[in-house]
């Protein structure tokens, strides 16, 4: 390495080098951890280490800690063993975006040597981290991000997803709009993939079964506080209904607006499950009343399966378990299948083991792996109403 | 032809509230030259007291008596981020400083309400709507342009026509010379800072049932008040005015105008001001009224 001249770019140059260099070391020093750890291994009964990375800071943490819950509680329910093994948990912050989801997945695999991660809400993360896991050779179980393409057009035999993907989440409901709207309905969804993806699974169904848009807008994504101009755009067509995909802060801006500038009483409002999604209902409040939505889960399902898990959770918690609580519950379900059929506890014998895990008994009902590894599931029509004080998104039926 | 009518009215409300928020921040920038990226979490403070004390279906006494909770609370932040600044003299240390500031008041807020999204209803006299234009229209909303215009009027009367305004524009215009005359600047640019810092929080509480509360609400709001401040020009009240009533139209408005470019018009507006007026459209230094 020169040392002089001493030129402050070179410098820099130099120290980044210095520090690769120790990330270098560090990584070796790990992955000779790890040949160790696997030597020792072999039977069902050792410690096994799972990663969960879930955002625990920035605008997504209230799902990191559904989702930290609802895998805890799995474990707890079993003895803190999945597949027989003892289970360590090393939690990693994904944080807001591939920038920091990305590097702390990499600590969990490489430093952290777990077996398998399970989490990762943003699909940008999830898409940015394909690569890696594939080359790592260690699963990879999405428990949230949406994307359309992490499971069908970049899928892997690493990278499961307990989850859903976006288009799948907006297209059974298309068919059930055309039925019940007489008359256009007006798409509407923050700008983003996901509001994309969201809007196109439903359009699809919409039209095929002879549904009419009466108009189409997507607004800027993460910058739109006051909706009313896209309201009043919306009044101004012939619209019967709207269907809307947001989350977070805007899915309270929108419904409460919604209400505010009185679409609500004219115009029902439909949308994909996250709009009236755990805190967000509770922010919304009555303004929410009447919306109708799809998703894979709702706390109000009637099913014994879902009323033992609400049970629990709000026991271990005290609240009502999330969509996003039940995505990392049943990652852990999936987990604890394929770590039983993995003698070996490595990376490609769980990945191996995943294609075979069948059917998981969940609180959402009966769910199985697709062959794009994607969850096949079926879809709940909801609509929130009052329930003794607090708004729940009571379930109306089943969606084909 | 109503829609636009509608959007016009929407942009008064959120003018209303944004020329609260950025009034202080342009005056402490024209006096102090003190960028306070604490700002965006001023406002916040005054969200969460919001959320605090009248929360969801809250009494409207509640929510009157959280006004001056918050303007108490942004004042006392206001006070010691004007302490803080004037420890060093450099404008990047104490843009520094008040970021850092900002992160931890953000933290703190995020340790002590969590992360989820808050809502604050309004108060229950005027949470309904009423027909405006033959479309339905929240009351509250009108009432911020109420309160808007009241502020407006109050912020004009105290600078322009009472003596302590004649101290605060003195001061913006040349601090030396007002030193020089005996009186004690250091007192006028704190006090202004606290005011500005509680009136940025009074917005928060304000802004509430149309905003809510949430974390990253922060870094939206001095965003625009920023914009704001930099169409407007620096330290002066009748800037702070126009560039916020203006910033409301750009975005309601133009919105309902050009929805496909919603998300630059706020910036090609600023962009458009900054090569025609590089100052802002009425700065301190060229009109040193209110």
């Amino acid at each position: 390495m020169p040392v002089l001249p001493v030129d402050p770019r070179r410098l820099r140059s130099g120290t980044t080098v210095l520090a690769l260099a120790a990330a270098a070391a560090l990584a070796l020093s790990g992955c000779a951890g790890s040949s160790l750890d696997q030597s020792g291994g072999g039977q069902a009964g050792d410690a096994v280490k799972i990663g969960l990375l879930v955002p625990l800071s920035g605008v997504y943490a209230p799902l990191g800690e559904d989702m930290r819950n609802g895998f805890q509680l799995y474990l707890d329910q079993h003895g803190g063993k999945l597949g027989g093994r003892t289970t360590e948990v090393v939690t990693g912050d994904e944080g807001e975006g591939p920038q920091t989801g990305v590097p702390a997945a990499q600590k969990l695999v490489t430093q952290d040597q777990a077996t398998a991660v399970v989490g990762v809400v943003n699909s940008a993360t999830a898409l940015g981290l394909r690569d890696f896991f594939h080359e790592s050779k260690k699963p990879l179980l999405v428990a949230n991000a949406g994307a359309d393409d992490i499971t069908a057009a970049r899928k892997s035999e690493y990278v499961w997803r307990t989850s859903f993907s976006n288009g799948k989440v907006g297209a059974p409901l298309g068919a059930a709009v055309a039925k019940e709207v007489e008359g256009g309905v007006y798409l509407i969804a923050a700008d983003y993939a996901a509001g994309r993806e969201m809007v196109a699974g439903f359009r699809r169904t919409f039209e095929a079964a002879g549904g009419k848009v009466a108009g189409e807008e997507y607004t800027p994504f993460g910058k739109t506080q006051d909706f009313q101009p896209f309201l009043s755009a919306i009044r101004g067509t012939d619209a019967k209904a709207v269907y809307a995909f947001y989350a977070g802060a805007e899915a309270v801006s929108f419904v409460k607006q919604y209400r505010q500038f009185g679409l609500a009483d004219s115009t029902p409002l439909y949308g994909a499950g996250f709009l009236t999604e755990g805190g967000v209902l509770d922010a919304q409040g009555d303004a929410a009343a009447g919306v109708k939505t799809a998703l894979h889960y709702s706390s109000e399902l009637d099913t014994p399966r879902n009323k033992e898990f609400v049970d629990a959770y709000r026991k271990a918690y005290d609240e009502a378990p999330t969509v996003y609580a039940v995505q990392a519950y049943d990652s852990a379900a999936v987990l604890d299948k394929a770590l039983a059929d993995a003698p070996g506890g490595t990376g490609e014998e769980v990945a191996k083991a995943l294609a075979g895990v069948g059917p998981i008994d969940s609180p959402r009902g009966r769910w199985s792996f697709d062959a794009d590894h994607d969850a096949q599931q079926k879809y709940y029509l909801r609509e929130v109403r009052d329930s003794g004080g607090t708004m729940v998104n009571a379930v109306v039926s089943e969606l084909s | 032809m109503v829609t636009y009518l509608v959007g016009a009215l929407n942009g008064l409300a959120m003018g209303s509230l944004l020329f609260a928020i950025a009034l202080g921040l342009s005056l402490v920038f024209g006096m102090m030259d003190v960028l306070n990226l604490a700002h965006g979490a001023v406002y916040l403070v005054g969200a969460y007291v919001a959320v605090a004390l009248a929360g969801d279906g809250a009494s409207p006494a509640a929510f009157v008596l959280a006004v001056p909770a918050a303007a108490g609370a942004g004042a006392v932040l206001g006070g010691v981020l004007a302490g803080l600044s004037r420890a060093t003299p450099h404008h990047l240390d104490q843009a520094l400083l008040t970021l850092g500031v900002s992160l931890v008041v953000a933290e703190l807020l995020s340790v002590f309400f969590g992360n989820d999204v808050h809502s604050v209803a309004a108060p229950a006299p005027v949470a309904g709507s009423v027909t405006v234009f033959g479309e339905s229209y929240p009351v509250y909303r009108l009432l911020v342009i109420g309160f808007g215009v009241v502020l407006a009027v109050g912020v004009y009367a105290l600078v322009e026509r009472s003596r302590l305004g004649s101290l605060i524009r003195a001061t913006v215009a040349d601090r030396g010379m007002v030193s020089a005359l005996g009186v004690h600047t250091g007192r006028v640019l704190v006090g202004v800072f606290a005011a500005g810092a509680g009136l940025a929080a009074v917005g928060g509480v304000l802004a509430g049932p149309i905003l809510g509360a949430a974390p990253g609400l922060d870094e939206k709001v001095l965003l625009l008040a920023l914009v704001v401040v930099v169409i407007g020009g620096l330290g002066s009240v009748r800037g702070a005015l126009l560039g916020a009533v203006l910033i409301g139209q750009v975005q309601a408005l133009g919105t309902t105008l050009l929805p496909e470019y919603a998300s630059f018009l706020v910036f090609a507006a600023m962009a458009l001001v900054l090569l025609l007026r590089p100052a802002g459209l009425l700065p301190a230094r060229t009109a040193v009224h209110a």
